[in-house]
């Protein structure tokens, strides 16, 4: 396991699209969240300098690397801590 | 037909139908094959409102960040915020495609705006635009983009027939941009601030020249942040002209807190009405300028508003039936919530009255019961839609999402504005605005934003 999503994830597909080993899918329990495969997450390893999913995702701690640590961490992105917002969508 | 705002450019344009100044103090602006193409797109042209367009919810991802973006929701400059689009596959597409145009023969123009970018996603993207285009070769096929990957599908656009483009371009300055997008992914990188910056006008501007030189219509949209770009508009306004921009769309930036974009958060506000209005101005020395666009989710479908009554007699039938339902359980005020509704009682505007008239009550089953969630009787549902299934607006206190979705894709507005209201005052001040918007008496609100 290399790689892995965490619950902030928005389920916005970006990493599922860059993912060159095809390891990203939704949740089944949940499509608005993403799931890394732990056994086919090459952590991107020879193939870019970077992992992909990490260096696309919009969202702060939504990815984390094999030691639980957040691949873009809270401010990394936006340069602001920003807080759970809450839907304002019609009931 | 009026595609801008300049006072000076729109100063011949009085009343709404086709009238032959309209035509003329544009025509400097735009050769005749461009304004007869643009004439039946509604996101274009204010007299286009009896045609109807759909957007097919097929690019979810996004592939840079704007700072008035929170991408747990739509792309925010041109959805409303918080209310997200749902997702299909091109297949689900093609298939929404179908059932609305079996009912809407007035669908011309078919678009991809997103919920993110349509070209972070090409293969849900083309393939769409491939389904509908063989489902229908008069379909007109756009898409709205950030402009970062235009001048890599450019050629592959126009080979799928997209004629319409859309181009977000908020600035030309590296400096400005790097206030606007913290971070762009590009050549399997992110890059940051003015790298991302010069890297991303760069794109946008090869991409809108190469589409321009493929002969598609390039509208570029640019949401005005006071402070941050607002003092070079007529440059930016220039610069894309130069490369064959046709249509300039300033839309206010849309920053509430509540939205939870870095914007918002920072507490950026959005432009005036004055502001904008000059921003407008600015940019109108160097191109036409829209403004009558509402804010479309990336999956709206529909006509834009109602179109123009006074025309209904001769012009289109659709504006010659329109009609709304109430929902209604016999009260005056509009309090009922729409799945709680057993009636409906039906209006119909009267252009030449100037208002509504009740026609008749039309009774449904009542499908949610309030007190738990709502049992999912299918049949019931249907039946209510079916009820209202000729009328272009209902009106309720309330209305879930999924119905929502369902009226919406029916082509019927579900409209709660008028929550609580009686029911003689909203449909007074419908027909107002119905009326108004046809003899552009009125001043259209300055929130009104469209990516297309
Ligand atoms: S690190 Fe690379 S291989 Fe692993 S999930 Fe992310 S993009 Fe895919
Ligand atoms: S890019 Fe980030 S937020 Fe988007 S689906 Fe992947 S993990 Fe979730
Ligand atoms: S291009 Fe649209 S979806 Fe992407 S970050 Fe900007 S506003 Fe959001």
């Amino acid at each position: 396991m290399k790689y892995a999503i965490t619950d902030k994830c928005v389920g916005c597909h970006a990493c599922l699209l860059v993912c060159p080993s095809n390891a990203v899918f939704a949740d089944p329990d949940n499509p608005k969240q993403f799931m890394i495969h732990p056994r086919r997450c090459t952590g991107c390893e020879g193939q870019h300098a970077a992992p992909q999913c990490a260096s696309i995702c919009p969202v702060e701690e939504a990815i984390v690397n094999e030691y639980a640590i957040a691949v873009n961490p809270l401010g990394s992105l936006t340069g602001i801590e920003v807080r759970e917002h809450v839907n304002t969508s019609i009931d | 037909m009026e595609l801008h705002t300049d006072e000076r450019l729109s100063a011949t344009t009085s009343s709404c139908p086709s009238s032959q100044t309209d035509g003329a103090s544009v025509s400097h602006l735009l050769p005749k094959d461009v304004q007869q193409q643009i004439a039946r797109h509604p996101c274009y042209s204010k007299q286009a409102h009896q045609y109807a367009r759909m957007h097919l919810p097929v690019a979810p991802a996004c592939n840079i960040q704007c700072n008035y973006c929170n991408r747990k929701y739509d792309c925010s400059n041109e959805s409303r915020p918080g209310v997200v689009s749902h997702l299909v596959d091109p297949h689900g597409a093609l298939k929404q495609f179908r059932a609305i145009k079996k009912r809407a023969p007035n669908l011309t123009v078919v678009g991809i705006a997103g919920p993110g970018d349509a070209l972070a996603n090409p293969k849900a993207t083309f393939s769409a635009l491939k389904l509908i285009r063989d489902e229908d070769p008069s379909a007109q096929l756009c898409i709205s983009t950030n402009g970062l990957m235009l001048a890599d599908y450019a050629d592959a656009l126009a080979a799928h027939g997209v004629n319409h483009l859309t181009i977000t371009i908020n600035t030309i300055r590296p400096e400005i941009a790097a206030q606007i997008y913290p971070w762009i992914y590009y050549d399997h990188q992110r890059l940051r601030g003015l790298e991302a910056a010069e890297r991303l006008i760069r794109n946008q501007l090869a991409g809108l020249e190469a589409a321009a030189k493929l002969g598609m219509l390039v509208k570029v949209n640019t949401v005005l942040i006071p402070g941050i770009n607002d003092a070079d508009i007529a440059e930016l306004s220039a610069a894309v002209k130069a490369r064959g921009a046709l249509l300039h769309n300033i839309m206010p930036l849309i920053s509430a807190a509540e939205h939870g974009t870095y914007f918002g958060v920072t507490g950026q506000r959005g432009p005036t009405e004055a502001e904008l209005a000059s921003a407008r101005e600015a940019s109108g020395q160097f191109m036409p300028q829209m403004t009558h666009c509402q804010q479309c989710r990336a999956d709206a479908v529909g006509t834009l508003g109602g179109g123009c009554g006074t025309e209904a007699d001769n012009a289109s039938k659709a504006d010659n039936s329109f009609k709304v339902a109430v929902a209604t359980n016999g009260e005056p005020l509009i309090k009922t919530h729409f799945g709680h509704a057993q009636q409906f009682e039906i209006y119909r505007l009267d252009p030449q009255a100037g208002e509504f008239q009740f026609l008749e009550r039309r009774q449904v089953a009542q499908y949610c019961n309030g007190e738990s969630a709502c049992p999912d009787e299918e049949a019931d549902k249907q039946a209510m839609f079916k009820a209202i299934e000729d009328c272009r607006m209902v009106l309720c206190s309330r209305i879930g999402i999924a119905p929502w979705r369902t009226l919406e894709q029916m082509g019927i507005t579900p409209n709660v504005d008028h929550a609580f209201a009686p029911i003689d005052v909203a449909l007074a001040a419908i027909a107002n605005s119905q009326l108004a918007a046809t003899t552009h008496s009125q001043k259209e609100s300055s929130d009104e934003v469209c990516h297309y």
